[in-house]
């Protein structure tokens, strides 16, 4: 199944740009479902949140008077006929209709008064009122939450949902936990704002949120109980809130009461009451240790009272080293006991004849019991605390931590491994969606043995749908449920950086409180997310800048070096067509020799454009294959020879075979250009030599001439031939520049290294070196 | 009339195809001209061209496709001219059927002789299958018969491996035999040495060739194959 509910179904139908018309019966709206299940008492389950009504484009209100409806039914048009009359022996009696038709047409108008009001008023809700709803285990939580939904509705005033976890909320039962989770789910659903806070006083919880984000008006829920030796004691929690605050506070009966339920805040759980034999030693230990240091006081005359003070020192310890009331409560009976049985006369009974020791019992029996209380209580409280302490301390160390990490793989890790050790779960962690047949990155949790299910097509089909629809899927929630993990999207600004999958496969599934604490995660991983595409974004353009300025470098420079030999041809060659006649044979010849030697070069400054388009071809690194060094040699000295004759190479190669990965097109196009450049700047007939030698993990290329040598002052630019800065016309170096900035282009494709130095004694060496493995190549 | 041998010429570019048939026409070759794919495929079924010198950017269709169908029913020798610096489709071509290729810009006599050797080929392929049992290129002397190799009179000695593609090379003499032919030839299908290859053509030059870095008898086509001269 894909989704639960139907109106699922319809969100991701709109979600892609689908129109859908669609019929809702008026008992299904959510927040109006207790008003109908009042009237009706008969409770609905499916229900579709108000949103889904309010986000419709256009509501169309198909009415009819029940007695037609009525006549409908019987005529069979509705459900078949067997159907029917159950139907309408249940629900659609006709008072029932009557009242569901008035639910209908006030609904109705309602929106369209809305409507009329938003013809003229802004469409932001009126800020002026903010509504506060607290909720419990209390089934009559879902009530108010409904209530609130209903009038914050009808005010278009924004609504908060608040649960206070206390220390009580550990010992919830199963049931209550999840009775929270549902109405959490509820207010969801109703489009609430949800707040969860920890606090041991409820009531002082509650009027400090409400003062800080504004609330003007709070929803409670009230049981009516049976007075109570404690409810005397206790002021009720609205009193308390009206004391704390002065806003407006509503409280909505629970008429569910016949069902009882426990009290919010039992004084002593059922299941506090553990017995565990070390607090046991612990208690006995204590008060056997109390009774001792008494009767030494005794012993020493001091004082009745002083033993007193010991019994209740020791209740105090008590209660600080056991866990829960039980023992606490436990001792301060028994350290009266005691007390009475060892120093009240008549000693050794259990009987006090002396007047005024049973008050002094009461006293101490009470002193006892309210500080265990209270002890229990600061326990409770510290442990909240520290949880509480724990939680914030992780997410300021992942906060740390992500600020540092860089790359998409690191953040990745760093969140995997963070989320895995701190829930014990597998996490998988998709960067981009894997329709597109990219693998999440998984972590394995230590717990878990097999988490091959994660890499699943189910499972990466829930996570494509949370890529598309933007919303948390899986385990647990009421998409997709059938999957074996939690999926939830990391949203930054709307869009879906990523989508973290927590495995619930075989596990309890994830509490809210945890999803709340991951969507916490999330934000944080989102930032670094955002952060990183926005530097890798920064650096592609950086890219694409130095790739756009060399080739508009590289145009302007060519250009004109195109020119000068293309203006040299149309002329000689229009010279021979036009003065045939008069020309005599020697001028023929040299001109047509002109346009030969023009058109050669052009031919070699051709094919040179056409190695840095076969670097741009390939996007980041050229394709390599592995080549015989000697067989790349011997083809570029052939070539050159070819070329320019009388020239004189000398060609050096290893004995043994040098097999180097590279683009062998591209690295003859090197060798020939240093060649060249070699030939033009020394004498004709002068020796060039082309040495390879195998040097550690690279192979190293010498072209060495006897010529002019490298001006000191180029040096440091020799290979920069287009730069901006030159200033030197391109004309004196016909176009040479540009074969070395070449060179070293195709040189750094191939992670290799150049460079051009003067001989001692006349001449330049160029020389490059290509690593033999195609990794970088450090040093010299 | 003399019976000139004939050339189709396929280029659409009329620059080029003129100064080919200027250059073949001198040189007592019969020249036809066709622009397009589909002409050429009918042309060489009417004329039965001696050779076609087939260009692989054509208007109509790609020039690999000519070949192709050209070869489905004729053994004509085919020179493919290409203006692209690819060795994957000089590869193609050689994979079809091409019997040698020629890369724009090219010079008249490295045409002339390219023609020349082919149309060599093809009439010793056709009519002598078996070769002279003794192949002389320039000092180097293989003796088919006794298994024997000698460069300027002194024996070279060669491995089993070395020998058969020193053999297959110099029957092939002028002609480029791509690395997966050669390969094919001597380790069988299915097998890719081409690095195994590599080494023995390292040996094989360190025996005959005075320097391995400008090989006199064994060309190198980067990234194609191997080409062992005609003649010094």
């Amino acid at each position: 199944m894909r989704n639960k509910k139907r109106y699922q179904d319809i969100e991701e139908l709109l979600a892609a740009g689908i129109d859908v018309y669609t019929t809702v019966n008026v008992q299904h709206i959510e927040s109006l479902n207790d008003v109908v299940e009042s009237i009706t008492k008969i409770p609905v389950r499916e229900t579709v949140p108000d949103y889904i009504f309010e986000q419709a484009e256009l509501v169309k209100l198909i009415d009819i008077a029940p007695e037609e409806l009525l006549r409908r039914f019987e005529q069979g048009k509705i459900y078949r006929p067997e159907r029917a009359t159950a139907a309408m022996q249940n629900f659609f009696s006709k008072e029932n209709l009557r009242l569901l038709r008035e639910i209908t047409l006030s609904k109705v108008t309602d929106r369209i008064s809305f409507e009329n009001q938003n013809e003229y008023k802004s469409t932001e809700k009126t800020i002026n009122q903010r509504f506060l709803v607290c909720i419990g285990p209390s089934p009559s939580s879902a009530k108010c939450i409904r209530w609130t939904a209903r009038t914050a509705e009808a005010f278009h005033a924004p609504w908060t949902v608040l649960y206070i976890e206390t220390p009580q909320s550990a010992e919830f039962t199963e049931e209550q936990n999840k009775r929270i989770r549902d109405h959490l789910d509820l207010a969801a659903r109703l489009d609430a704002q949800i707040v969860t806070l920890s606090g041991y006083h409820v009531a002082e919880t509650i009027a400090e949120y409400a003062k800080l984000s504004g609330i003007t008006n709070i929803v409670i829920g009230k049981t009516r109980r049976k007075k109570s030796l404690k409810a005397l004691f206790e002021t009720d929690l609205e009193d308390k809130l009206i004391q704390l605050s002065n806003v407006e506070v509503y409280i909505i009966p629970d008429q569910d009461s016949v069902k009882p339920y426990k009290p919010r805040i039992p004084l002593i759980s059922p299941i506090n009451i553990v017995f565990s034999w070390k607090d046991t030693y612990k208690t006995v230990g204590s008060l056997i240790a109390a009774t001792l240091i008494s009767l030494l006081f005794q012993k020493l005359g001091i004082g009745d009272q002083n033993n007193i003070m010991v019994y209740i020192l020791s209740v105090l310890i008590i209660s600080r080293v056991t866990t829960g009331y039980a023992y606490g409560i436990i001792a301060s009976v028994l350290s009266v006991l005691t007390f009475n049985f060892f120093f009240v006369k008549p000693y050794y009974t259990f009987t006090a004849i002396q007047a005024g020791y049973p008050v002094t019992f009461l006293i101490m029996l009470l002193v006892a019991l309210l500080t265990s209380a209270m002890m229990v209580r600061i326990k409770a409280q510290a442990k909240l605390a520290v949880t509480r302490e724990h939680r914030t301390e992780a997410l300021y160390e992942l906060n740390k931590k992500l600020l540092v990490t860089r790359g998409l793989e690191n953040i990745t890790q760093l969140t995997n491994n963070y989320i895995a050790t701190l829930y014990e779960r597998s996490v998988i962690f998709y960067s981009e969606d894997p329709i597109n047949g990219n693998t999440g990155v998984i972590k394995k949790a230590s717990s878990e043995k097999d988490v091959s299910f994660l890499c699943s097509d189910d499972e990466q089909a829930v996570a494509h749908w949370v890529f598309v629809n933007k919303k948390r899927a899986g385990a647990g929630t009421d998409t997709l449920m059938g999957a074996g993990a939690y999926y939830m999207p990391i949203l930054s600004q709307g869009n879906v950086l990523g989508v973290l999958g927590i495995s619930c496969f075989g596990r309890v599934k994830l509490n809210h409180d945890n999803r709340a604490f991951l969507r916490m995660i999330a934000s944080l991983v989102a930032m670094a997310l955002e952060r990183q595409r926005l530097s890798d974004e920064q650096r592609q353009i950086m890219v694409e800048t130095e790739k756009e300025s060399m080739r508009s470098n590289l145009l302007r420079a060519i250009s004109h070096d195109l020119r000068t030999p293309l203006t040299a041809i149309s002329g000689a060659s229009s010279a021979i067509l036009e003065n045939k006649k008069t020309m005599d044979e020697q001028t023929h010849d040299k001109l047509v020799n002109d346009i030969k030697e023009d058109s050669q070069w052009l031919i070699r400054m051709v094919e040179n454009l056409l190695s840095v388009t076969r670097i741009n071809e390939a996007a980041t690194n050229v394709a390599k294959a592995p080549q015989a060094v000697e067989e790349v040699v011997a083809e570029s000295v052939a070539r050159v020879r070819s070329k320019f004759e009388g020239c004189n190479i000398k060609v050096k190669v290893p004995d043994e075979l040098l097999l180097v990965p590279m683009d062998a097109t591209l690295i003859e196009q090197v060798i020939i250009n240093l060649l060249e450049n070699a030939i033009k700047h020394s004498e004709t007939g002068s020796p060039i030599e082309l040495i390879v030698k195998k040097y550690g993990d690279g192979a190293i290329f010498e072209i060495i001439d006897n010529g002019v040598g490298i001006p000191v002052q180029e040096l440091p630019t020799i290979f920069d031939g287009f730069s901006p800065g030159k200033t030197k016309s391109s004309d004196s170096s016909r176009g040479m520049g540009i074969g070395l900035s070449i060179c070293r282009s195709i040189i750094k494709a191939h992670n290799g290294k150049i460079e051009a130095k003067n001989k001692t004694g006349g001449g330049a060496v160029f020389r490059f070196v290509l690593p033999l493995d195609g990794k970088v190549i450090n040093g010299k | 009339m003399e019976n000139k041998p004939i050339i189709l010429i396929v280029e659409d570019e009329k620059g080029i195809s003129n100064f080919i048939s200027a250059i073949l026409t001198s040189n007592d070759y019969s020249v036809i001209k066709c622009t397009k794919g589909s002409e050429a495929v009918s042309m060489t079924a009417s004329y039965c061209p001696e050779l076609i010198l087939l260009d692989l950017g054509l208007p109509d269709i790609d020039g690999i496709e000519v070949l192709r169908s050209i070869r489905e029913w004729s053994d004509v020798p085919v020179i493919v001219v290409t203006a692209r610096n690819n060795e994957a489709e000089k590869v193609e071509a050689f994979d079809l059927g091409a019997d040698d290729y020629i890369t724009k810009p090219f010079g008249t006599m490295e045409l002339l002789a390219r023609i020349r050797t082919a149309i060599r080929h093809k009439q010793n392929n056709s009519y002598n299958p078996l070769q002279t049992d003794k192949i002389k290129i320039g000092g180097l002397v293989i003796d088919a018969v006794k298994r024997n190799i000698s460069l300027d009179e002194k024996v070279i000695h060669l491995t089993p491996i070395e020998y058969k593609i020193l053999l297959l090379l110099a029957k092939n003499a002028g002609r480029v035999l791509t690395l997966d032919f050669i390969c094919k030839e001597i380790w069988g299908p299915y097998t890719n040495e081409q690095n195994a290859l590599r080494v023995n053509m390292a040996n094989i030059r360190r025996k005959i060739e005075e320097n391995p870095a400008e090989p006199k008898y064994i060309l190198t086509e980067v990234g194609v194959g191997y080409r062992m001269v005609e003649g010094i």
